[in-house]
C-alpha cells in the first residue's frame, strides 16, 4: 500500500484509541494487520517519520517507544483551515483558488438570490 | 532610431498604469473571459518588454552618457525585481502547497477522487500539484449541495486544475510582488483572479449545467460560515456577476477583436519600434 495511505491508517488507529492512552508500535501494528499485510518494521518507520514531522508525539518508556496523536482529527482539521488557508489567502492570495467561501451579508445573499432568479427565469 | 527609447518608455508607462486600471473597470470584458485573459497577458508582457527595451535602446542609441546610464539602471532594476519576485513567489507557493498537501493527506477522508474535510464550514477548493492535484470539499459543503450541484462544483475545480489557472495567477502575483506600487498590478491580479473563476464556471456550466452551478454558488455563499477570514474568490458582487455571466450569450466578435488587440500589443511595438532599432544597430 502507498506510504501516504499507511501514514493515514496509523493516525486513524491512534485517533480511534483513547485520547489519553499511549500506544506501542506493536499495538498499532496489531490493529492494522487484520485489514492489511504490512510488516512491523514498516509501521515502525512510518511512526518514527510521523513523530519527526510532529504529527504524533513520541515518548520513551523503558526500552519501548510510546506514541499518541498530537491533536485530535478535528483539531488538526481546524489547524489546517486556520493556518494554511490563512497563509494561502493573505500571504499568497493568488494560489488559493478557493471557491465559494464567502462571508456574505444578508444584502449580499439577497443580491445573489436575485441573480439566481434572473438566470432561472432566462 | 532616436525615438525608440521614448516610444517604448511611454508605452511601458501607459501599459503599466492607466491601461490596467481602465481594463479592470470594463465589466463587459468578462463576457469574453478567454480573450480577455489573453489581453491581460498581452498588456503585462508588452509593459515589461517595453520597460526593458526602453533602457536598452536608450543606451545603444545615445552611447555612454548620463541618461543612458540612468536608463540602464531602470532596466536592470525592473529585471532584477522580476527575477527576485519570481523566485520568492515560486518557492513560497510550492512549499506552502507541499505542506498543505501533507496535512490534507493525513486528515481528509477519501471519497472517490475527492478529499473530504470534516468541517461544517462549506468549502470547495483545489490544490494544484505536478503529480497529484487535490480537489477538497468539506463535509459542510457535501451536506448542503444536491448531487447535481456537487457535480458542478467539482467540474469547476477540475477546470482550474486542467487549465493550470494557478500558473496564470502565479505570473500575475509575481508582477504584483515585483511592482506593488506605481503600477496597476493589484487591479490586474484581482481581475485575472475573477477571469479564471469565470472560465472555470463556463466549463462547469457546460459539463454540469449553469443552473446547478449557480444554485451551488448561492447556496454555499449564503451558508453561515463559523470562522471569518478564509480566502474568498471575491466580493458578493463579483459572485453575483459570475451568476449573471452564466446566463449571458456568447460574443464571438468581441472575443476575436479582444484577442487581436492582445496579440497586437505584443507584436506591433516589436515590429514598428524595436525591429527598426535593431536593424539600425547592425
Amino acid at each position: 500500500m502507498a506510504y501516504g495511505d499507511l501514514e493515514r491508517a496509523v493516525l486513524d488507529v491512534l485517533w480511534e484509541a483513547d485520547p489519553e492512552s499511549w500506544l506501542t508500535v506493536r499495538e498499532v501494528h496489531a490493529a492494522l494487520t487484520p485489514a492489511r499485510d504490512v510488516a512491523y518494521t514498516t509501521v515502525m518507520t512510518v511512526m518514527e517519520r510521523l513523530a519527526r514531522k510532529q504529527h504524533i508525539v513520541q515518548r520513551k518508556d523503558g526500552r519501548a517507544y510510546l506514541y499518541r496523536p498530537r491533536a485530535s482529527r478535528s483539531e488538526m482539521v481546524a489547524e489546517l483551515l486556520n493556518d494554511t488557508l490563512d497563509d494561502f489567502s493573505t500571504h499568497d492570495r493568488q494560489s488559493a483558488l478557493v471557491a465559494f467561501v464567502e462571508d456574505a451579508s444578508p444584502d449580499d445573499v439577497a443580491a445573489l438570490r436575485a441573480a439566481l432568479a434572473r438566470l432561472e427565469g432566462a | 532610431m532616436q525615438s525608440t527609447p521614448w516610444v517604448l518608455a511611454l508605452l511601458g508607462v501607459v501599459l503599466a498604469g492607466p491601461v490596467p486600471a481602465v481594463l479592470a473597470r470594463a465589466g463587459w470584458l468578462r463576457r469574453t473571459p478567454l480573450s480577455t485573459m489573453l489581453l491581460w497577458q498581452g498588456v503585462a508582457l508588452a509593459a515589461v518588454l517595453s520597460a526593458l527595451g526602453a533602457g536598452l535602446s536608450l543606451a545603444t542609441t545615445h552611447g555612454w552618457s548620463t541618461p543612458s546610464a540612468l536608463a540602464l539602471v531602470v532596466t536592470a532594476v525592473v529585471a532584477v525585481r522580476l527575477a527576485i519576485a519570481g523566485h520568492r513567489v515560486g518557492t513560497s507557493l510550492r512549499s506552502l502547497r507541499r505542506h498543505h498537501r501533507e496535512q490534507l493527506d493525513l486528515v481528509t477522508r477519501r471519497r472517490g477522487r475527492l478529499a473530504v474535510l470534516e468541517t461544517e464550514q462549506p468549502l470547495a477548493y483545489c490544490v494544484p500539484s505536478l503529480r497529484t492535484s487535490r480537489v477538497v470539499v468539506s463535509q459542510g459543503a457535501l451536506d448542503r449541495l444536491a448531487p447535481d450541484e456537487l457535480d458542478a462544483v467539482l467540474a469547476h475545480e477540475r477546470a482550474h486544475l486542467r487549465a493550470r489557472h494557478d500558473l496564470v495567477l502565479e505570473a500575475f502575483s509575481v508582477l504584483h510582488r515585483a511592482f506593488p506600487r506605481w503600477v496597476s498590478s493589484a487591479s490586474a491580479l484581482r481581475e485575472v483572479r475573477m477571469l479564471v473563476e469565470v472560465l472555470a464556471d463556463r466549463v462547469a456550466a457546460r459539463d454540469a449545467g449553469a443552473q446547478p452551478l449557480a444554485r451551488a454558488l448561492v447556496g454555499l455563499a449564503g451558508a453561515p460560515s463559523p470562522s471569518a477570514g478564509l480566502a474568498a474568490t471575491g466580493s458578493a458582487s463579483e459572485l453575483a456577476d459570475r451568476i449573471d455571466l452564466l446566463g449571458a450569450s456568447p460574443r464571438p466578435v468581441q472575443a476575436v477583436l479582444v484577442s487581436l488587440v492582445a496579440v497586437g500589443l505584443v507584436v506591433l511595438p516589436t515590429a514598428f519600434v524595436v525591429a527598426p532599432w535593431l536593424a539600425g544597430l547592425t
